[in-house]
């Protein structure tokens, strides 16, 4: 029920996008087509579960005081996930080429920009701060990128259509996607009222 | 082009320097960082006898916070049955981790300031608000019922709702001079109502559209504060 | 900062002056033509959740300025030795040794700050435009250029983050700087405020605006900010 919770939580009222503004940047510029973002949503999602739990188990065995080291090494923590990060993504990349080509493909370009993606570090480092065990750390993993792959399906999808409204021209594009954003923000919001122990 | 011997040196180069210019600082600042955050705590503390300080905490300066600490107030650390612990200060009792321990092996912090204004008792509590942690610092007048001041921190509440258990002084102030004992020994706590506090002496008004917070500070407030019964019974006798 | 300009006087003294029109443009150029967020749309991720209130937001500012300039000076003064396959690796690694010493540092300097700002500072490695900086200028260019580029950019970042920050504390909160120690309290229903809506007849009216807390109140403000650099500046219109 507990791990339920977290991934309500981490999916839908504290959206990485539309509450933390995490992953904005890829988030706006793979936004135009929902072909595009739905690959970038799967592989972040994909990203997300997995350097969640490795970056779990390096944090509280290696960095923390109390690990194999038994030094307090959390000041290498930074430099470490980032690490972890880019090379998941590249093994990932290399996995999804062997095993299926035909996802490879469609995926090919973003999973490099997924390196950067600020909302993967940042979920990481939520993670720490928030101080989740292993279970949780992975439901907050897959959560957060549940999160994150429909709040850009829905503003690909807004930005297709809103592309035949008669917006004043300097707001076209850019700026519209930001106001878009907030209002889906918004509505977000009107989740709070739901009681996670409901579930 | 690099050759691949080239690629391996510099990586290795580069990291043992990274390394160690990030061990040095770390080492070099670890005592600055373990002041301040032992005052960020202090602070925090304080600032629930904010009536019994001679300038409230807000603008103490570091020097004052560590002075009224060693000076003013003397800390006690209790066990489940309310003796006291030896050998052990308040300020390194985490209720966090005591809560993963057996209810019967926890340990409380109790700081007792003796200030010029009077003596008050100050404990620790912890629950859940609606995302995260929620704590505080309860402090009691030396009858052991009346509420001399109170505040909250939180980790995840939701700003300009939960959040203002903290943010907005004039919810912490409605507790001071609220009373968790009716008559003479019944614990009731206080509780956090809803639509506005019915009884004068045990209850305080709520934070419109933070049910679940408030909820959880009276939640808090009773659990967190029966932990140091066992101890209020044995200094009153 | 001094240090630096000494250090290069005399290499680049030879040919071009050391600060001349070329080099104002790098600085300049970020704050309208090709402001990090508004025009190049990167950076965005991280620092606008901190801009509830211009205090940390002004802490993180110079923190990405630092860590912009920096990171710019270092890779360019490796770019020749910098093998070509782990560029990336190298670029991320020079980016998150800058942040964690940041990090540090504001530990040591102003803890409360630091509570606040959490795995934000953190989040400054995977900040765009550090990243996007050090790809597209420090790899190819000299290091006191290089270093001019990331503060410009730094800056033109840092000036859209306060700006956001301005409107959204003033009018969220009604006070400027809360938390620092120049607070300042502009408008609200007490007597510390400079405007006091209870004495104040014609301001009775007057209420905190709580969208502003939120954080949705940010996108909105952006896309105002890029409304009005646009019809400002019609050459960034988005023509598709």
């Amino acid at each position: 029920m507990e791990l339920v919770n977290i991934f309500i939580k981490s999916a839908f009222i504290e959206n990485m996008v539309l509450t933390y503004f995490l992953g904005m940047c890829s988030y706006l510029a793979v936004s135009k087509t929902v072909k595009t973002a739905f690959g970038l949503g799967l592989a972040v999602i994909f990203v997300l579960g997995i350097t969640m739990p490795i970056n779990w188990l390096i944090n509280n065995y290696l960095l923390a005081e109390g690990g194999i080291l038994g030094q307090d090494l959390t000041f290498l923590r930074l430099i470490l996930f980032i690490a972890v990060i880019a090379s998941m993504v590249q093994l990932v990349e290399m996995v999804i080429e062997k095993l299926s080509p035909s996802l490879y493909n469609s995926l090919g370009i973003f999973l490099p920009l997924i390196t950067v993606n600020c909302a993967i570090l940042g979920g990481n480092l939520f993670m720490v701060t928030r101080e989740y065990n292993f279970t949780e750390s992975v439901a907050f993993g897959l959560g957060g990128g549940f999160g994150w792959f429909l709040a850009i399906i829905a503003i690909a999808a807004i930005r297709e259509k809103i592309r035949y409204s008669n917006v004043p021209a300097p707001l076209r594009g850019l700026g519209m996607a930001f106001i878009i954003t907030g209002l889906m923000g918004i509505a977000f919001l009107s989740l709070l009222g739901i009681d996670p122990a409901a579930f | 082009m690099h050759s691949k011997r080239y690629i391996y040196t510099f990586v290795l180069v580069m990291t043992a320097v990274v390394a160690l210019v990030l061990a040095l600082m770390a080492t070099g600042l670890a005592d600055i960082h373990e002041r301040n955050a032992a005052i960020y705590n202090k602070k925090a503390i304080l600032s629930a006898v904010d009536n019994y300080l001679e300038q409230p905490s807000s603008v103490l300066s570091d020097e004052q916070v560590m002075e009224i600490f060693d000076q003013q107030v003397e800390q006690v650390v209790v066990d489940a049955g309310g003796d006291p612990v030896e050998g052990r200060l308040a300020e390194d009792v985490d209720l966090a981790k005591e809560k993963d321990k057996p209810e019967a092996e926890r340990h409380y912090p109790i700081y007792i300031l003796n200030s010029p204004k009077g003596k008050v008792y100050i404990f620790s509590v912890r629950g859940n608000g609606l995302w995260d942690a929620i704590w505080g610092s309860i402090a009691i007048e030396d009858d052991f019922s009346t509420i001399a001041g109170v505040a909250f921190d939180h980790a995840g509440e939701t700003p300009g709702l939960g959040a203002e258990i903290k943010d907005n002084p004039s919810f912490p102030a409605q507790f001071v001079g609220k009373e968790i004992y009716e008559g003479d020994g019944d614990y009731v706590s206080i509780k956090v109502r809803k639509g506005g506090a019915k009884d004068p002496v045990h209850e305080v008004d709520a934070i419109s559209g933070a049910t679940v917070t408030c909820d959880g500070v009276s939640e808090m407030m009773y659990r967190g504060l029966k932990n140091y019964e066992p101890y209020i019974d044995r200094v009153k006798k | 900062m001094a240090e630096t300009t000494q250090l290069e006087k005399p290499a680049i003294k030879k040919r071009e002056p050391l600060f001349g029109p070329k080099e104002r443009k790098l600085l300049t150029d970020p704050l309208n033509d090709n402001n990090p967020i508004t025009v190049q749309v990167l950076g965005i991720c991280s620092a606008l959740a901190v801009t509830t209130l211009v205090w940390p937001s002004f802490i993180m500012a110079i923190a990405v300025v630092f860590v912009c300039a920096f990171s710019s000076l270092f890779t360019s003064l490796l770019r020749k030795s910098i093998p070509k396959q782990v560029r990336m690796i190298v670029q991320l690694v020079i980016i998150a040794t800058l942040v964690t010493i940041v990090e540090m540092t504001l530990r040591a300097v102003d803890y409360a700050v630091s509570r606040q700002l959490a795995v934000f500072i953190g989040l400054i490695i995977t900040n765009c435009i550090v990243m996007g900086r050090l790809e597209a200028f420090a790899m190819a260019n000299k290091p006191w250029r290089s270093f001019l580029d990331g503060v410009g950019n730094g800056l033109g970042y840092g000036g859209i983050l306060l700006a956001v920050a301005v409107v959204r504390e003033l009018f969220g909160k009604g006070s400027l700087f809360a938390g620092s120690p120049i607070e300042w309290k502009i408008i609200g229903p007490s007597a510390d405020y400079m405007l006091n809506t209870t004495t104040i007849s014609w301001l009775g009216w007057y209420q905190n605006n709580n969208l502003m807390v939120l954080s949705c109140a940010a996108m909105f403000i952006i896309g105002v900010f890029i409304w009005i650099h646009r019809s400002w500046n019609p050459k960034l219109v988005d023509v598709s």
